[in-house]
């Protein structure tokens, strides 16, 4: 676990450290970024989905054997943030073929520098869902507490949200959990700090850049 | 030419062919030694821990045959129909002919006259026949020479690789010659057939198959073959225990013989199970007992997908789609557990940090076929991962493992590398054990060995650490002893039928 109350770290291994070692280093090639972040979001997505309740169900067997058995319980959708969110919608896919995704973009308003809603697309029945948001990183939180404001907004129950990332800051972290204290942060890296351009150190770059384009 | 009867032959298919159609049969001797195992408890309990057990591969003790007789009377088809009939996986004929020995320039000259004498005992090493024995014995991986007639030497870049044999046929004129090679022989065999009758076959032969005239068949065999044979090959008839006159047109000297045989051969595979359930342990799974045991975190998922992987409605695409996350998340568990690594300096966009990166090389080996239900999950968390096959099958009547094929990548030498070796289920332990074995005979040391499997049974998972005790077992669910009665999915093998849905 980690120190904040509202984190989910993944147990900090040395297998994971080493995943981590390839996607931070500037000198990984982009085939490369791609394999390893997937390796990770596969974590994180398996790590959220254990937060979800399971309720009893008998079942029998080939052999004609009954068993008592688990049922997953409730519905889940993914909401990613556009662009570097979409980059998570694969690994949830992987692990639940037909999960609805929904979609919201955010962007930095020109004129007052903070981040402004431009669009939104979910699902209908959200307000029923498990929602796990995506967004490979969160600096300042800025985005991601804008799109939770709206998942709410909608009728999410902020104890029904798990907010994944790839690494996070303590900046960040306190701050979104200043705003929304239920909501569990499920990360798989906790940095020291925010640098003065407000970016995640020593963080691992722009995670959009690296996964889409460079 | 020494051929192996086993992988991919007929044999197999006779095999396999009943327990496919079915499947829920003898899959495994297991219901049948977890409870025999009960009975015998006491002993059991004192043995664990403080006694050292060990595990004996049945290739370290092959029955050996020897046939000896002189030439043309017929040893080549009684060894085939010795072989036919036990039907065994890895019988090894060993002939006589790959052993002559390299000629002499000289001899060489005299051979291509036909004045060369190759039916004298000193034609054949017979001391590098026995050496050849006596390695595969020692459950090693072993060369036998080829030897050419075209040139009259051995091959010079190729031999016969032979290992993990189970039933050793040495056939040759002097099969009986050697004392030392004789002492390692369970069975020998002298086949007498008339010397008019061996005449008559090999003027057949060498007229018809090796296009020799007919002057030269009979010079042969007045001035070289005939003496010989009664000079040196009939008196070695006093070492054999078992004299068959006519050959293998002796219907019933080759009948009582296969059922000597046949008799041994199950009395050697009784005494392997035995070894393999006296290696079962009664201490309970905790860290302390077993520290190189893993079992997966019992969450919510891993529960979830337990029922789903159980329960007889579930369709084959999602039981193949819930087998591969598990299988991830298995995967993943190995690497944390094995992996090792070392300290590097990070450049980031942003700055230097230190961090670290595995260090450790792997090849997996897979046991045919439940093995091949992490592959997919394998190829998404190590792309570039070298794959080796191990066909180990139990027999359909006594339950008894039996290593019908192995191919390994080369990869396996590196002594550093670490070996995953994956089987979906784990029930009785015999068949990982002796993968384990192959592993180690092959040079791959224990504490770089790790067993994946989802299903395990607390007798397989306690024989397999007790055997080996540096090798680290990585599971996903326990079926354990006091339960297995109610669970009885933990014996029986259904996840690579449901997994490949045959």
């Amino acid at each position: 676990m980690s120190e904040y109350p509202n984190v989910l770290l993944l147990p900090q291994t040395n297998q994971l450290r080493g995943l981590y070692s390839i996607i931070r280093s500037k000198e990984t090639h982009r085939s490369d970024f791609v394999f390893y972040s997937d390796r990770i979001i596969r974590l994180l997505v398996e790590k959220g989905l254990d937060q979800l309740p399971v309720e009893e169900k008998k079942i029998v067997t080939p052999l004609g054997v009954e068993h008592d058995g688990v049922e997953f319980l409730g519905k889940i959708c993914g909401v990613s943030i556009v662009r570097a969110g979409e980059s998570m919608e694969q690994g949830l896919r992987d692990c639940c073929r037909s999960v609805r995704i929904g979609k919201i973009l955010i962007q930095r308003d020109e004129e007052t520098a903070l981040p402004k809603l431009f669009y939104e697309k979910l699902p209908d029945d959200i307000a029923d869902r498990y929602v796990f948001l995506l967004d490979p990183m969160l600096a300042t939180g800025g985005s991601a507490m804008l799109a939770t404001e709206v998942l709410i907004k909608r009728g999410v129950k902020p104890e029904r949200i798990f907010f994944l990332n790839l690494l996070a800051a303590p900046e960040g972290i306190e701050a979104y959990h200043a705003k929304f204290p239920q909501i569990k942060i499920i990360t798989g890296g906790i940095d020291p700090k925010l640098d003065d351009k407000k970016r995640i150190y020593p963080g691992l770059g722009d995670f959009g850049d690296r996964y889409y384009c460079i | 030419m020494a051929t192996t009867h086993g992988p991919l032959s007929s044999g197999d298919d006779e095999v396999t062919t009943p327990r496919s159609r079915a499947p829920a049969t003898n899959r495994e001797p297991t219901s049948q030694d977890i409870t025999t195992k009960e009975g015998t408890s006491s002993d059991v309990i004192q043995a664990d821990g403080d006694v050292d057990v060990n595990y004996t591969p049945p290739w370290t003790e092959p029955y050996v045959i020897g046939i000896a007789g002189p030439s043309g009377s017929g040893k080549t088809s009684v060894a085939s129909r010795i072989i036919h009939e036990i039907n065994t996986p890895w019988t090894v004929l060993l002939s006589l002919d790959n052993f002559y020995r390299p000629l002499t320039p000289k001899q060489l000259e005299m051979a291509f006259d036909n004045e060369y004498d190759f039916d004298n005992p000193n034609a054949v090493d017979l001391d590098c026949c026995y050496e050849c024995v006596k390695s595969l014995k020692g459950g090693h991986k072993t060369q036998i020479p080829i030897y050419s007639f075209a040139k009259h030497d051995r091959e010079k870049d190729r031999c016969i690789t032979i290992y993990g044999a189970n039933v050793i046929i040495i056939e040759g004129i002097y099969a009986l010659a050697h004392e030392k090679l004789r002492d390692l022989m369970h069975l020998k065999i002298y086949v007498d057939t008339d010397l008019d009758v061996c005449l008559a076959r090999r003027l057949n032969r060498d007229i018809a198959q090796r296009g020799r005239d007919l002057q030269g068949a009979i010079q042969q065999w007045t001035k070289f073959v005939k003496p010989n044979a009664e000079r040196y090959v009939k008196p070695t008839m006093s070492h054999a225990d078992l004299i068959v006159p006519r050959g293998s047109d002796n219907v019933i000297a080759i009948d009582m013989l296969i059922r000597h045989i046949k008799k041994h051969l199950a009395l050697k595979s009784e005494a392997h199970l035995q070894k393999i359930e006296k290696l079962t342990g009664k201490l309970s799974f905790t860290k302390e007992n077993y520290p190189n045991l893993q079992i997966l975190e019992n969450t919510h998922q891993m529960r979830g997908i337990y029922t789903i992987l159980l329960d007889r409605e579930t369709s084959m695409d999602d039981f193949i789609f819930y087998f591969d996350r598990v299988a991830m998340t298995l995967i993943n568990k190995a690497l944390e557990s094995c992996t090792e690594y070392r300290e590097v300096v990070v450049e980031t966009p942003l700055t230097a940090m230190k961090s670290v990166i595995p260090s450790s090389k792997f090849v997996a080996v897979n046991i045919v076929r439940s093995g091949d239900c992490f592959m997919h999950s394998l190829r998404k968390t190590l792309p570039e991962v070298a794959i080796g096959k191990l066909l180990i099958q139990s027999d359909a009547t006594t339950g008894e493992p039996q290593l019908h094929t192995e191919a390994l990548p080369q990869s396996i030498d590196d002594s550093n590398a670490k070996v995953l070796l994956f089987d979906a289920q784990i029930i009785s332990g015999a068949g990982i054990i002796m993968a384990i074995q192959v592993l180690a005979d092959h040079g791959v040391k224990p504490q770089n060995i790790v067993v994946i499997t989802y299903l395990g049974s607390e007798v397989g998972l306690s024989r397999i650490m007790r055997a080996f005790k540096d090798v680290t077992v990585v599971v996903g669910m326990v079926g354990y002893r006091d339960n297995i009665s109610k669970e009885p999915w933990f014996r029986k093998r259904f996840i690579d039928s449901k997994y490949f849905g045959t």
